[in-house]
């Protein structure tokens, strides 16, 4: 059975090593410094590349954090110390339902909300993200809080703070590292979204954008659009966009991980 | 999903709450309407984009199979199909080795190798599905057309599963894709399980003479199948609103076949592709009718696996 | 804690940083982020006219300093965003159905372009240039065709040598002009298909498997041995496929010439009520016409805040644009439609 187990394992650590290693493989030789500072190529013509993409990409999740972090840690907060316990549960019910919703759902959503008779614009794209974001921060948010000592928060009462004043600055900063740590997170997660943009942000122009009330070429929408290209040229440019993706996405998580980590440390001494 | 949470704190509060309370109280309670909003606008938004649809064809939509913008006729029964194949195929190879991995992190592993394979676990999780599907065509999809479907054809083609032409579009990349989304979800919820067995209940059970997999499978098992369920439950719900990865290697076609060489199609996976460009307002709310099933769905899925984890919880409480 | 605060501190500044540098950059290199909204004309759908639209983008902009954005989502695509007035045109291969007509409210169709929708295959061992004719084509998508070595397509091809590979028919699973087109002139020969699948640009195709847009049906096409798509001369010239010789009325297959597909053309010169002048399978005095022709068309509302602009840009692609066609295959358009065209122009008003 430990034979099975540790199979099972290794079959999991293969896919990844086989994914991640076909991307590098394949979209390494597409990498260079004219990938990074041009934009798509016309048609029938080679070169080109994703800098329009990694802008709007930057710009949309950027947007998408401004929106949800606030509303995610507040939530957090809300649930962790004012919420009665149903309330809380309730709360936490709905964050659990709403990561769960498909996300072409919530594209569909977006679309009739916020495109249907204003067109496309990558705040749109960045509200669907932000959705998408927003259970993944007010969870992990909400996890760090709960592991703030109580110690802590019966201090600050005893010294005479209010509850807001205790949370404000006591509490918040102390979990500070933890919420960054799921920022990064969904961040990640978020940056690697193609249904949401699908519908939203989907008809760009050939060059850099940065008005969000514009649509935006992003990297996965790039991904999604070059790979069911012929040409071979235009494949391994889809290689690298992922590539670039992956990197991104992947060292978020990690970064992610080993704060995590550090943070828990650093609240378990404050015990 | 965490399944240990602490209680939160709830101290008296005063009859008159001050100032900076009441304040911090109230944003932080917007926030909660905030999400209250979001919840009921999506289900609100979809439904109304879906209600000429609704109107038209009713529940007779889940078991009609034609999908015509021609004669304005939609059925979602091939999607239903090709959604419920795939994800359920998924499913069954998903399952037991995310489980087998859940064991393994959490007590056949030696303890340096815990961490680093959990984060590889993680990490195939984080990987965006839009990559999968980039994998899925270009490099899957053909090695099992030119390799791996011949082979099982002319060998066991005479069973329905593998009959038909070899194609690199068809269920079976789609089942390979949703089954390396399913994984690390499964894996990471029956970590956090089997790690949560009491150890008295485990070491008991060792002390008595069983085997570290007589132990498995008389203790801990049993102690966590419904956590088990309820992540089987999210593995599901995933694995069916996965629209972008199938739509790239599936083939999008309509079909009831048993064959995994066959072109199918998914409900997410049609939204995709036809939402932007529907040929008729029908058509248009048809999509946004799968859309509700697929809500629909995900919502059962979720609030199950939500109450299952709450009564273990409690179960727990009151067990340690 | 201290640390922390540090950290997530440095984060966030590196992310400002980098994102100001992006635009910074980019103000050196783009032009959308800083012209105002009068300067960019939006437009969206059909992938057959998209490669001849890439050439006319950076030519109108040198000339006229108008930014020209297009997506290339599919004809589909395009009428339901200009009906919603997400874009400022529209470019469907398809003509506007009733239904369509009446939902974009006061549209107009402009034929910007010729082209010709051409059978791509992928068969190994095969020569190029394969002859069909309507009546095979459609049995393959009706699945009674099943193999590429059918008599059918045996007698249309003396002294070849076909491979018995199974026929793998590729149709476009997003809405469609390509598919329009197509499944018109299949319809046209083969009662069974009008039947059974029917002319749309989401035709009901039974048999076969769906790739969205011209170049997901050349991907899949060309992956797939013993595949059938369609899709435009341009793309068969740009991904190096084999296509398919089509029959026409007469009893001759012309190749997908630029003469031919103006043969075809000359053959239809009434302009429909509706403003579309449907070209596919041309009658037998056209000798030499290629049978899967199609104009393809400019969407736009007959009141537009932005009508001066797309008056300029939409004269300048019916006259000094169809230049940058017949390298792609698109001859330029007969002088009736343009003079029709400029008519037509002259109706937007604001």
């Amino acid at each position: 059975m430990e034979l099975l187990a540790s199979i099972a394992a290794l079959c999991a650590i293969a896919m990844l090593l086989l994914v991640i290693g076909t991307v590098a493989q394949r979209g390494a030789p597409a990498l260079s410094v004219g990938f990074f500072t041009n934009v798509d190529a016309a048609f029938l013509q080679t070169g080109g590349g994703i800098e329009n993409a990694i802008v709007g990409t930057l710009i949309m999740t950027g947007i998408a954090t401004a929106m949800a972090v606030p509303v995610g840690v507040l939530l957090a907060i809300f649930s962790t110390e004012f919420a009665p316990p149903p309330v809380a549960a309730a709360v936490r019910m709905t964050l659990n339902v709403l990561a769960g919703v498909p996300t072409i759902v919530i594209g569909v959503f977006v679309y009739g909300l916020l495109v249907v008779g204003r067109g496309q614009s990558s705040f749109a794209a960045a509200v669907a993200l932000a959705i998408i974001m927003l259970p993944l921060i007010a969870r992990s948010t909400e996890e760090v809080l709960l592991l703030v000592p109580s110690t802590l928060r019966e201090g600050g009462m005893a010294l005479g703070a209010t509850r807001a004043r205790t949370v404000l600055t006591v509490i918040l900063p102390t979990a500070f590292g933890g919420v960054i740590t799921a920022t990064i997170v969904a961040v990640a997660r978020a940056a690697g979204e193609t249904a949401p943009i699908i519908f939203t942000s989907s008809i760009f122009a050939n060059a850099v954008v940065t008005d969000p009330s514009q649509p935006m070429a992003s990297l996965p929408y790039t991904i999604f659009t070059k790979s069911e290209l012929p040409s071979a040229s235009d494949q391994q440019q889809a290689w690298a966009a992922a590539l670039v993706l992956i990197s991104f996405v992947l060292l978020g998580s990690i970064i992610g991980r080993l704060l995590s980590i550090r943070t828990r440390r650093q609240i378990e001494q404050t015990r | 999903m965490s399944m240990e949470s602490p209680q939160p704190l709830t101290l008296p509060t005063r009859s008159r709450p001050r100032f900076g309370d009441l304040g911090l109280r109230t944003i932080a309670g917007s926030a909660a309407v905030v999400l209250t909003a979001i919840m009921v606008a999506i289900v609100y938004q979809v439904v109304r984009e879906a209600h000429a649809s609704i109107g038209q064809f009713g529940l007779g939509f889940l078991t009609d199979n034609e999908w015509n913008a021609v004669t304005n006729r939609f059925g979602a029964l091939d999607l239903i199909w090709g959604t419920l194949y795939s994800s359920l195929l998924a499913l069954l190879i998903a399952v037991p080795v995310a489980i087998a991995i859940g064991l393994y992190l959490s007590e056949l592993a030696p303890s340096f190798l815990r961490t680093p394979v959990a984060l590889m676990v993680e990490l195939l999780a984080a990987i965006p599905s839009v990559v999968l599907g980039l994998w899925g065509i270009l490099v899957l999809g053909p090695f099992l057309a030119d390799h791996v479907e011949p082979f099982l054809g002319d060998n066991l083609g005479f069973i329905p599963l593998f009959s038909g032409t070899p194609s690199s579009h068809g269920m079976l990349p789609a089942v390979v894709v949703l089954t390396i989304m399913i994984v690390p979800i499964v894996a990471s919820i029956s970590r956090e399980l089997f790690s949560s067995v009491p150890s008295d209940l485990k070491q008991g059970a060792m002390a008595l003479g069983a085997t570290r997999w007589e132990m498995v499978r008389s203790v801990a098992i049993p102690q966590v199948s419904g956590g088990l369920v309820a992540a089987v439950m999210l593995g599901f719900a995933r694995a069916v609103g996965e629209a972008i990865a199938v739509s790239q290697v599936i083939g999008g076609t309509l079909n009831q076949s048993w064959s995994l060489f066959a072109p199918a199609d998914t409900m997410a996976g049609r939204i995709a592709s036809q939402y932007q460009g529907a040929a008729t307002a029908l058509q248009r709310s048809s999509l946004a009718y799968l859309a509700v099933i697929l809500l629909v769905i995900s919502l059962i899925a979720n609030v199950s696996a939500q109450l299952i984890s709450g009564r273990i919880q409690r179960r727990m409480g009151i067990r340690t | 804690m201290q640390t922390a605060k540090r950290f997530g501190t440095a984060v966030l500044v590196t992310g400002v940083v980098a994102l100001a540098a992006a635009c910074g950059s980019s103000g050196g290199s783009g032009t959308s982020g800083g012209t105002s909204a009068s300067k960019v004309l939006v437009g969206a759908g059909s992938t057959l006219v998209a490669p001849l639209m890439s050439q006319w983008e950076p030519d109108y902009t040198k000339s006229s300093g108008v930014t020209i954005t297009y997506g290339a989502i599919g004809s589909g695509g395009g009428i339901d965003a200009i009906t919603a007035r997400q874009v400022d045109f529209g470019a469907s291969d398809a003509p506007l159905s009733a239904e369509q007509a009446t939902a974009c409210k006061d549209c107009l169709q402009v034929p910007w372009a010729l082209a010709a929708v051409v059978p791509a295959y992928n068969l190994s061992d095969a020569p190029d240039h394969l002859k069909l004719n309507g009546d095979v084509i459609a049995k393959m998508y009706l699945g009674t065709i099943t193999s590429w070595d059918d008599p059918a397509i045996k007698a249309l091809n003396p002294g070849v040598t076909l491979p018995s590979t199974a026929v793998a028919p590729v149709y476009r699973s997003d809405g469609s002009g390509d598919s329009y087109v197509w499944s018109s002139f299949l319809s046209a020969i083969s009662p069974d298909f009008k039947s059974k699948v029917g002319v749309s640009t989401q035709p009901a195709f039974t048999v076969g498997t769906g790739a969205e847009k011209s170049s997901g049906v050349a991907a899949s096409v060309q992956s797939t041995d013993g595949a059938i798509g369609y899709v435009t001369v341009a793309y068969i010239t740009a991904d190096a496929l084999h296509s398919a010789l089509v029959q026409n009325a007469a009893g001759n297959f012309p190749q997908p010439t630029t003469a031919a597909i103006t043969a075809a053309a000359a053959a239809v010169t009434t302009i429909q009520p509706d403003g579309s002048v449907p070209l596919v399978n041309p009658p037998a005095s056209a000798a030499d016409a290629y049978p899967i022709s199609t104009y393809s068309y400019a969407i736009v509302p007959k009141s537009s805040p932005k009508a001066s602009q797309l008056k300029a840009f939409l004269t300048y692609a019916v006259t000094t644009g169809q230049g940058f066609g017949p390298d792609l295959g698109y001859p330029g358009l007969p002088d009736n439609i343009v003079t029709h065209d400029k008519q037509v122009i002259g109706q937007i008003g604001s």
